[in-house]
């Protein structure tokens, strides 16, 4: 295993002989995988969103202002009644009047309870068990009387799904380009770095090296450059993600659905596929580029 | 032993290298080739390490068949040979012994082997003491010994030297031919290809003259004075012959004077001393 080694070595020197191609191509591929990162986490926020809609899989149903505390109860019964219920909740204005009154600040909160009067509705809080018949408990809800008003999610969420669907052709084929993109990267500084050594390769060549021992150290170096690129862009994703969350939670909370999907739950994900990214661009890029150069025929480089 | 039957090599570009090549270089032998530039020596030289294939014809090294020979056998194929270069190839980063331990190291020779062998190639290139010194502080002479040693690190049964001589002064060439006899002396095949007709002169050996890629000498110390002939034809005919365009005098820029050489080559081994201590 001393070979290993010594291949390994000579790999790093690659690096160190090369600074500025390796810090180059490390940043454009650290870039690359950045942009990638980010797409991904947006991509898994929309996802996580929309079936934190899709699970609350609640109806409500607004009462009629007219209607009489009789006629509230009365339409109780009837929606337990309707097949595929799982459960029927009263939500009587007087508590919940209360409950948004305590979330105002005090002088709004003064103000509205001098009024002394409820502008909120009663309503029901019905959820559906099999989300599959949704629409037909919804269509069912709307055929009783006394309802002001029925609201559900599940246009909300279709909406979004249109927007994912678009997302997720979007960044795969975002994605897809920055792969080719890596890849020519990598092969390209390969390609400088075996240009710079092509008479170590000549050498190698003329006393009978084998094709893979000339190869590995070009290997290693590409290899490096993708994990240290992957290990960077993971951190670089991470930072930008917990700033943007900062700003972005209020907005999404306010859609509906507290949902904060935490970077450290898909950390594990992103650096193996990024380190997998480096390690498959680094063995490619510099497989093709060392291809060519090995099929040259031109060791002895004499004129005749 | 090396064999070529009818061997042709026509490149892609319409060049017509080597026409109709018949020889055979026995083991042990010592053998020039001589040529004028364009004459098909370097295709010669690339057949024989199989970074050619011929057109037609076979070629036999030492059992194994160029023609037939498996592309992964290749890199073991010339672990037997031992390539010298005109511009030494040396490595400028790497000292001399790391130089000479390269060749080992790059077909996965143990460190402990290397550490036994690469002095004891050196001292018979006689550089002991110049094992820690870089490319650039030697003379040319000793960079070609420096890479006349690393040819023989994997006890390579055939050396290949290509104009070993053209980048070093005379002095040093006629030293450099008598290493490559005392190798052949001790059982080594050696072939060197060079246009240098003075020293091949000086030598009593066979010597094959290529011309427009056929062989048009062919023999020992009897033809040495055609062959002379011959390379005087060509050098009168040929400008580009006297001066390759190719090559690299500056070896020559002491002057045409030979003492004046000698002199600026001990100048240079002082200087490599003193370098050495510091």
């Amino acid at each position: 295993m001393g070979n290993l080694g010594y291949l390994t070595k000579e790999g790093f020197r690659n690096l160190k002989v090369n600074k500025l191609m390796s810090v180059a191509s490390v940043t454009v591929l650290f870039s690359c995988l950045m942009i990638i990162g980010i797409a991904f986490m947006i991509l898994v926020n929309i996802e996580a969103f929309i079936s934190g809609i899709e699970s609350e899989n609640v109806i409500m149903v607004y009462v009629d202002m007219d209607a009489s505390d009789y006629e509230y109860i009365k339409l109780g019964e009837k929606l337990r009644t309707i097949d595929n219920i799982a459960s029927v909740e009263n939500v009587d204005k007087g508590p919940a009047y209360e409950k948004i009154l305590s979330e105002l600040d005090d002088g709004l909160r003064q103000y509205l309870s001098d009024l002394d009067e409820n502008p909120l509705p009663n309503a029901y809080r019905v959820t559906v068990s099999d989300m599959a018949g949704f629409d037909n408990v919804v269509n069912e809800i709307k055929k009783l009387s006394n309802i002001q008003r029925v609201y559900e999610n599940s246009t909300l969420a279709r909406q979004l799904e249109s927007v994912r669907n678009s997302v997720t052709y979007i960044s795969a084929g975002m994605i897809g380009l920055l792969l080719i993109v890596s890849l020519f990267i990598i092969s390209n500084t390969i390609k400088v770095t075996m240009f710079s050594r092509r008479l170590e390769i000549s050498i190698m060549k003329s006393v009978g090296a084998t094709n893979s021992f000339i190869r590995w150290p070009f290997m290693v170096e590409g290899i490096i450059i993708g994990i240290i690129a992957g290990l960077l862009a993971t951190g670089a994703v991470w930072g930008i993600y917990e700033f943007a969350l900062g700003s972005f939670t209020t907005m999404l909370s306010g859609l509906g659905g507290d949902v904060r999907v935490s970077f450290l739950d898909y950390a594990p994900y992103l650096v193996a596929a990024f380190v997998g990214i480096g390690i498959f661009t680094g063995v490619f890029g510099s497989a093709t580029s060392i291809r060519k150069y090995l099929k040259e025929r031109k060791f002895v480089e004499l004129d005749d | 032993m090396i064999q070529f039957t009818n061997v042709s090599k026509k490149y892609d570009n319409g060049t017509h290298a080597l026409k109709d090549i018949n020889l055979t270089i026995d083991k042990g032998e010592f053998v020039f080739v001589v040529g004028s530039s364009g004459a098909g020596k370097s295709t010669f030289l690339k057949l024989m390490m199989r970074e050619e294939v011929p057109s037609s014809g076979t070629i036999v090294v030492d059992d194994v068949d160029l023609t037939k020979i498996k592309k992964r056998d290749i890199p073991k194929f010339r672990r037997r040979l031992g390539i010298v270069f005109q511009d030494f190839r040396l490595i400028p980063t790497m000292t001399v012994f790391d130089n000479v331990a390269f060749a080992m190291r790059v077909i996965g020779t143990k460190e402990k082997k290397i550490r036994r062998r690469v002095p004891y190639v050196l001292s018979l290139m006689g550089l002991n003491d110049k094992a820690r010194n870089y490319p650039k502080e030697l003379s040319g002479g000793e960079q070609q010994r420096v890479a006349l040693a690393r040819a023989l690190a994997n006890n390579a049964e055939i050396i290949i030297a290509d104009e070993p001589t053209g980048n070093v002064d005379p002095q040093m060439s006629y030293e450099i031919v008598d290493l490559l006899m005392r190798l052949n002396e001790a059982g080594t095949t050696v072939i060197m290809v060079t246009h240098e007709h003075s020293l091949v002169r000086c030598f009593d050996k066979r010597v094959i003259i290529l011309d427009k890629g056929s062989v048009v000498s062919d023999g020992g110390a009897l033809i040495r004075e055609a062959a002379t002939s011959h390379i005087n034809a060509v050098n009168e005919i040929s400008n580009e012959y006297v001066v390759p365009p190719e090559e690299d005098y500056s070896a020559y820029a002491g002057g045409s004077d030979s003492a004046e050489s000698f002199e600026t080559v001990e100048i240079t081994e002082e200087f490599t001393v003193t370098g050495g201590d510091d």
